[in-house]
């Protein structure tokens, strides 16, 4: 298996996503990297259903 | 991120401010030397990318407090501020970025106070301006290279091992995780987790939705609704061909000369009947009209009795005296005259008898209103009279006219019984079929009454369910949202699921292949580097044929630690490079700050790390000793030398040892006498003819 297969075959699962879906989880996971350093992390589930929220009406 | 440059102002064994020192980025010339002895501020250099960076220093970096420079302090004025700082610049995805940390100390009587540290950024624009960015300094920096992560790209050489040593393993594993994007994935998931669940109480909250159910039931009332109004129609129909039907039967029992008379008198008779009865219903409006307007006055008697009996007690009690005011009497006592042409003076005995009416008399304004109001409760009584001969004479017509159309019905009656009982068949037939139609209107009329009451209750019944309809059709919607959200998040997690158990497969084990190779490209040992699950370097051997951990010596832990940083670097690049998203640091461009980097490694070794460091970093920055750079790396890393600068450290110990070393033809002092009672560290650029 090449490299490259092996890159794509790890982002499948978020690739074939729905478009909301695939939303979400993109801005989930800028949200948990930009908290990365963050002990506490007050407020970020409230973040997190915002985004849900949004991406789903 | 690409370091460009790092300049210090009393920053420990700096001086004043430094130079600007400029940073190798090349593609193959990215190695900046920087030459050093023993205690010339190497590791200090180490550290101020740290401090800067994320206030923090290497293990091995003593007396954290004594950050500002000694003869800086020493040469203040008692409760004068002292300076320090340290500031660099690094490019980032085409952006450049300089940030100084600057902290203020005191010199007081005796000590010196180092204050809080102030962190600032500046942010490059394509127009040449520099910017203070809005997003917090620290944040940015986070983002672009996480300080968890910061003890692979600042490191000291001499105790790199530590990477490996067990009570550090967990550290480690936790910064790799970081790095591969492993803890990103790991929170997300646990956070998705949580949110879903409060989706999950949202959706509790909203209830049970009842939309169906109700419809069902608007579906039947308006189906009832919609079956009495079609009867309507019918009756209606049914009413006027009865009604054209008994027109025509009339008019054909008129026709017959012998019932010609009767009829007509009939006719007569039914029309005075209408006309009874329109005036009847007229006598009916006009009693209502009649109540509603003056009805109240009869249920005043009570009230105004009362009100007499209040006035006529004020007036026994002499408060309320008709006929002579105070007012009326002041006049007289101000004029000093009674009516009768007496003279009233103060003392006299008419004086004191007009006097004595002041106190008996009452106001005129009160009496006024008094008068008034008797004036209008008298109306109200008058009122009340009016009323009841109003009620009785509309009730007598109503009688009168009551009887007057029960005398023509019989009238009627005795008509219509006399056409039935005619000798003339057909005239007793045309009554009888009269009589079945009279009947059949007055049944179809009831019914339309009935019918028409129901619809209207139904019609109410409607628009009450609708009602409800749309409040619960509103929480359906609302419920169908929360699903779906609930839905989506349960996708998200799964999906983010199983990329981390293919990023565990794929990452984990690509890693753990190219830690390998590079070990055993160094290491002249038969030992394995392994990433366990936890993501735990460790190094064993196989020679039994089973797997055992080794006891490495102090020189295999630092082989095995620059290997694993140059591996994690190489991977993390390589797949950054295709794909962006699920890497931690947003670049492929790491730099590689390295203090002491060949400490207690043999010849070879060093031979190897100085020749595949270089490669594998995008930019390396090497702290060396004369001792550790000749020889071997020396010969290695020349080649990818981009920048190259020589610490001049300057001793205050009286006759102390000068020293040099010599770079591309010159001589470059690392050792000299410092001119006054200070020790300090100059910087000085190298000039290589490459």
């Amino acid at each position: 298996m090449s490299q490259d297969a092996n890159i794509d075959d790890v982002q499948e699962p978020i690739n074939s996503a729905p478009a909301e879906v695939r939303r979400i989880i993109e801005r989930v996971w800028k949200l948990e990297k930009g908290r990365l350093d963050k002990k506490i992390n007050s407020h970020i589930n409230d973040n997190i259903l915002d985004i849900i929220k949004e991406e789903v009406r | 991120m690409k370091l460009t440059s790092i300049k210090l102002c009393n920053f420990r064994s700096f001086y004043g401010t430094t130079p600007e020192m400029l940073l190798a980025g090349g593609d193959v010339q990215n190695t900046t030397i920087i030459h050093g002895n023993n205690g010339s501020g190497k590791t200090s250099l180490l550290n101020a990318f740290t401090w800067v960076l994320y206030e923090k220093f290497s293990a091995a970096f003593a007396s954290i407090e004594q950050l500002v420079n000694k003869r800086a302090i020493a040469e203040a004025q008692k409760g004068q501020a002292v300076e320090c700082w340290v500031e660099i610049g690094w490019e980032h995805e085409g952006k450049r970025y300089r940030v100084k940390r600057a902290c203020r100390g005191y010199k007081n009587e005796g000590d010196f106070d180092a204050g809080k540290t102030q962190l600032t950024m500046w942010v490059g624009a394509d127009d040449g301006k520099w910017n203070i960015p809005t997003q917090q300094p620290d944040d940015i920096i986070n983002q672009i290279l996480p300080a968890t992560l910061h003890q692979y790209f600042f490191f000291d050489g001499e105790r790199i091992e530590e990477i490996v040593r067990s009570d550090k393993k967990a550290e480690i594993a936790e910064a790799t995780k970081i790095f591969l994007g492993v803890e990103v994935i790991n929170r997300s998931i646990r956070h998705l987790g949580d949110a879903k669940k409060a989706l999950e109480n949202e959706l509790k909250a909203i209830g049970d939705s009842e939309t169906k159910q109700l419809l069902r039931q608007q579906e039947k009332i308006e189906r009832e609704r919609e079956r009495i109004t079609k009867r309507q129609t019918e009756i209606k129909e049914e009413l006027e061909y009865q009604q054209t039907f008994k027109k025509e039967t009339s008019n054909r029992l008129r026709e017959l000369s012998a019932a010609k008379e009767l009829q007509e008198r009939w006719q007569d008779l039914e029309s005075q009947k209408t006309a009874n009865q329109e005036e009847y219903k007229k006598t009916k409006e006009a009693l209502k009209k009649v109540i509603s307007a003056r009805g109240y006055t009869v249920l005043l008697s009570e009230t105004t009795s009362q009100f007499r009996g209040i006035i006529n007690d004020l007036k026994q009690r002499g408060e309320l005296t008709s006929g002579i005011s105070r007012e009326f009497i002041s006049d007289l006592l101000n004029s000093q005259r009674c009516i009768c042409g007496a003279e009233l003076h103060e003392g006299n005995h008419s004086h004191t008898h007009v006097s004595t009416w002041l106190n008996k008399a009452g106001s005129s304004a009160v009496e006024e209103t008094a008068i008034r109001m008797i004036a209008q409760v008298d109306e109200i009584d008058k009122q009340a009279i009016g009323f009841w001969e109003e009620v009785d004479r509309e009730q007598t017509r109503i009688n009168q006219l009551r009887q007057s159309i029960s005398q023509i019905e019989g009238d009627l009656d005795n008509i219509q019984e006399r056409l039935r009982k005619d000798a003339n068949e057909e005239i007793s037939s045309l009554q009888k079929r009269l009589d079945e139609i009279e009947s059949k209107i007055d049944e179809l009329n009831r019914e339309q009454g009935a019918n028409q009451q129901q619809i209207a209750q139904l019609t109410t019944e409607i628009e009450g369910l609708n009602k409800q309809i749309a409040k619960q059709k509103l929480n359906e919607d609302k419920q169908t949202l929360a699903q779906r959200r609930i839905y989506a998040t349960q996708d998200a997690i799964e999906r983010l699921t199983e990329v981390r158990n293919r990023q565990e497969q794929q990452f984990r084990l690509q890693l753990e292949k190219r830690v390998q190779e590079i070990f055993m490209e160094i290491s002249v040992t038969p030992y394995i580097p392994k990433i366990s699950e936890k993501y735990e370097l460790t190094l064993v051997e196989n020679t039994t044929g089973i797997e055992a951990p080794v006891a490495a010596s102090t020189g295999e832990n630092q082989i095995l630690s620059l290997s694993f940083i140059a591996s994690i670097i190489d991977k993390v690049r390589e797949w950054s490079e295709k794909r962006k998203m699920m890497m931690i640091p947003d670049s492929s461009t790491f730099p590689i700050v390295m203090d002491s980097p060949f400490g207690s490694l043999d010849e070879n070794s060093r031979r190897h790390i100085a020749k595949t460091i270089p490669q594998l970093a995008n930019q390396l920055i090497v702290l060396v000793t004369k001792t550790q750079w000749r020889g071997e790396v020396e010969a290695e890393m020349t080649e990818r030398i981009g920048k190259e600068y020589v610490l001049t450290y300057y001793s205050s110990k009286p006759d102390c040892e000068q020293d040099y070393i010599e770079l591309g033809g010159e001589r470059y002092p690392l050792v000299k006498q410092s001119p006054n009672e200070y020790e300090y560290t100059e910087i000085i650029a190298v000039e290589r003819n490459i």
